[in-house]
């Protein structure tokens, strides 16, 4: 089968990142901050919707590997203007692969046509190998049979450096939401979103970086951690716990 | 006394543009309801997120100036729940808010919000975009269908009794009153006839649906045909209109195996009224979940006759209250299939086959009577699987007892982590359960 690829992108080493609740004053100061000494980031408008379908298998073992400390999450990501209700409906979607830990991850990044992202899910059609095995790891998920099991949606704005040393962003307005998915075949997409499992109450401010901060990140950096509500989970593990009735934190809902 | 009526704009709707604000502040509050209510719009406010989206939900506005900045949450949150509920999505929703910086009227305007104001606001400039959105709102609804005219499910059928003799009229009368009305001037077509042994209907009051029963003054065994003036008149009776009415209307058809599925349970005290029961939350999980009413129709009818198997099953094995034997077990998995036998002839009922067939199948392959993968199980089935479990947690049982809805909820959650139930379709039922709740907590 023919493998198209629209785009990728990949990072080179582990980024640290950290993310924490905080409330709108302390995130608006976060903001005001960043954009002092960063430019908003070039690929993003600013709050425009960012809605993500993750991946997991029937038996959740990408879920349960996460909430043991690290995993491989897989995902599909688009990004509207206005927020959609229904997912895999424009012509190409970014499929992911993000290897998390507690503190750092590692991102591949695909662009492929929406069309042939069930070939994908089923392992028919194969991504092209990268340099940190990532596609590799994801290729033993598939097997095992994954489909999209939750979706999140969330305006962010972010502020990067133009090197992409760092970055920092904050969701706003961030959604759980259910995903009625029936089989990885092109009569099940597009996909209407199901109903909101749980909506933060806050803002997520997530600070990415490799190798070290600039000084005045770093105390930016600790006055968010001193200003926190909480330190976050991966979205991808808060709403995982949320469908599953796991949840441990008090979110809305 | 003096006529109070507000002046309306020359060539505007005698209806009062419908209004709610949603400001914490009381006196900006009152400036802007004053002003709001000078150019004829009729205002309602809300003190902080939870009320005003309270008045929206019950007054269904046509437009909701929002405030940013509440005591209770940020108007963004408001916004969109606004937008996520589709009963009241539709509204336009004006932001007013001293936060003027862009990235504020940016991120107003992707939840949803038709215009973003600034305070202090002009009071021409806000009339203006207020009408400007208004004029906006009528253009893009799209036309609104009118609600389907409902047919009563379960109108009683008329009967006309026309027997010669006064005392076995009133006889007949008297044993028909509890199931049947009855045709008083003749002169309608009516469910069913009672003649005498040779006498013939009156031709306006029969048609080809109408049953027409002789009244033997013999031992003739009852049929289709005759039938005597005892006990079982009114029933025997009513198993022919039924089947008249079979005949005309294949709707009637799929009634009465409801009636048969419904009969079934009710010899079981634990599950009197469990099909209705999850027929409706079903119904309800669907319409959350977006389906569109062709399959919310199928999930019901699927939901009320999905058990229709067990007819064919010894009662005994149906309703044991305390654990099966494996050979019982093995019986009673194979009333799916039983049901689908009893279904499939008739032709309009096949949408809800699947449903009847696979409601115990399970997304982890572990399901009967085809050990189906996840992959090949329908929404709709899954759906009804899910309500018809959810349910079944709500009532005693021999074996167990019952549990809140919330506790159900959990429990099938758990279900869902073992990979047995569709997550987003128990994640709708879970939804409905915490509004459910909400609303109780509200009264």
């Amino acid at each position: 089968m023919k493998n198209i690829v629209l785009d990728a992108t990949s990072d080179t080493a582990r980024r640290y990142e950290h993310r924490f609740l905080v409330n709108e004053a302390v995130a608006r100061l976060a903001l005001r901050t960043s954009g002092t000494y960063l430019p908003l980031d070039r690929d993003d408008r600013p709050y425009q919707w960012s809605t993500t379908a993750y991946l997991d298998t029937y038996d959740w073992r990408i879920f349960r590997a996460a909430e043991s400390g690290a995993a491989l999450q897989l995902r599909v990501r688009e990004y509207h203007r206005t927020r959609p209700n229904e997912i895999l409906a424009g012509g190409s979607v970014y499929f992911e692969m993000k290897d998390d830990s507690a503190s750092t991850s590692f991102k591949e990044r695909y662009e492929v046509p929406t069309s042939d992202l069930p070939a994908y899910m089923r392992g028919d059609q194969k991504l092209p190998r990268d340099e940190n095995g990532l596609v590799e790891r994801a290729d033993k998920a598939i097997a095992s049979g994954v489909r999209p099991v939750v979706v999140t949606q969330y305006n962010r704005i972010a502020y990067a450096a133009p090197d992409g040393s760092m970055r920092i962003t904050a969701d706003h307005n961030l959604m759980y939401l259910a995903v009625p998915w029936i089989a990885n075949e092109p009569s099940s997409m597009p996909c209407r979103i199901g109903p909101v499992i749980a909506r933060e109450p806050g803002v997520i401010i997530e600070v990415k970086w490799f190798r070290e901060l600039p000084r005045w990140a770093d105390e930016l950096y600790s006055y968010v951690r001193d200003h926190m509500v909480n330190e976050r989970p991966s979205k991808f593990v808060v709403a995982l716990r949320h469908l599953l009735g796991e949840e441990q934190t008090g979110l809305s809902k | 006394m003096k006529n109070l009526a507000v002046t309306m704009p020359p060539g505007s709707s005698t209806t009062p543009t419908s209004v709610v604000v949603v400001e914490d502040d009381p006196a900006s509050a009152d400036v802007l309801q004053r002003r709001l209510q000078a150019n004829g719009m009729k205002v309602s406010v809300g003190r902080d997120g939870g009320e005003g989206l309270a008045l929206v939900r019950e007054i269904v506005p046509d437009l909701v100036l929002l405030d940013v900045m509440l005591p209770d949450t940020d108007g963004y949150d408001v916004c969109l729940r606004i937008k996520s509920d589709g009963a009241i999505s539709h509204i336009p929703v004006i932001f007013l808010s001293a936060r003027g910086e862009v990235v504020d009227k940016v991120r107003g305007l992707s939840c949803g919000a038709a215009d973003y104001v600034t305070k202090p606001w002009n009071a021409a400039e806000l009339l203006a975009r207020i009408d400007a959105v208004l004029l906006q709102a009528r253009n893009a609804r799209p036309p609104r269908l009118e609600p389907q005219a409902l047919r009563p499910q379960h109108a009683r059928p008329v009967a006309s009794i026309a027997l010669k003799d006064g005392a076995r009229r009133a006889s007949a009368e008297k044993l028909l009153a509890a199931r049947f009305d009855f045709a008083r001037d003749g002169a309608e077509v009516v469910d069913l006839v009672l003649i005498d042994e040779g006498a013939t209907p009156e031709r306006e009051l029969v048609d080809d649906g109408t049953a027409v029963l002789v009244i033997a003054r013999g031992s003739e065994t009852p049929s289709s045909e005759f039938a005597r003036l005892d006990g079982e008149l009114s029933r025997h009776a009513e198993l022919l209109v039924r089947e008249m009415r079979l005949v005309r209307d294949m709707g009637a058809a799929a009634d009465a195996l409801i009636t048969l599925a419904t009969a079934l349970e009710a010899h079981d005290r634990f599950m009197m009224g469990h099909s209705e029961r999850v027929a409706g939350r079903a119904v309800s999980i669907a319409a959350l979940l977006g389906l569109d009413q062709a399959a919310i129709g199928t999930i019901r009818l699927g939901a009320l006759l999905r058990d229709v198997g067990n007819a064919k099953l010894p009662p005994p094995i149906v309703h044991k209250p305390g654990e099966l034997t494996a050979h019982e077990r093995e019986a009673v998995e194979r009333h799916p299939l039983l049901g689908e036998e009893i279904l499939r002839h008739v032709s309009p009922l096949a949408p809800i086959l699947p449903i009847v067939r696979w409601h115990h199948e399970r997304l982890d392959g572990a399901g009967y009577p085809d050990h189906l993968p996840a992959e090949k199980i329908p929404l709709e089935v899954r759906i009804v699987s899910v309500a018809d479990r959810f349910e079944a947690l709500l009532v005693d049982r021999p074996d167990r007892a019952a549990v809140t809805e919330q506790e159900a909820v959990r429990i099938l959650q758990g279900a869902v982590g073992r990979g047995e139930l569709d997550p987003a379709v128990v994640a709708a039922l879970a939804a409905q359960v915490r509004s459910g709740a909400a609303l109780e907590g509200e009264q």
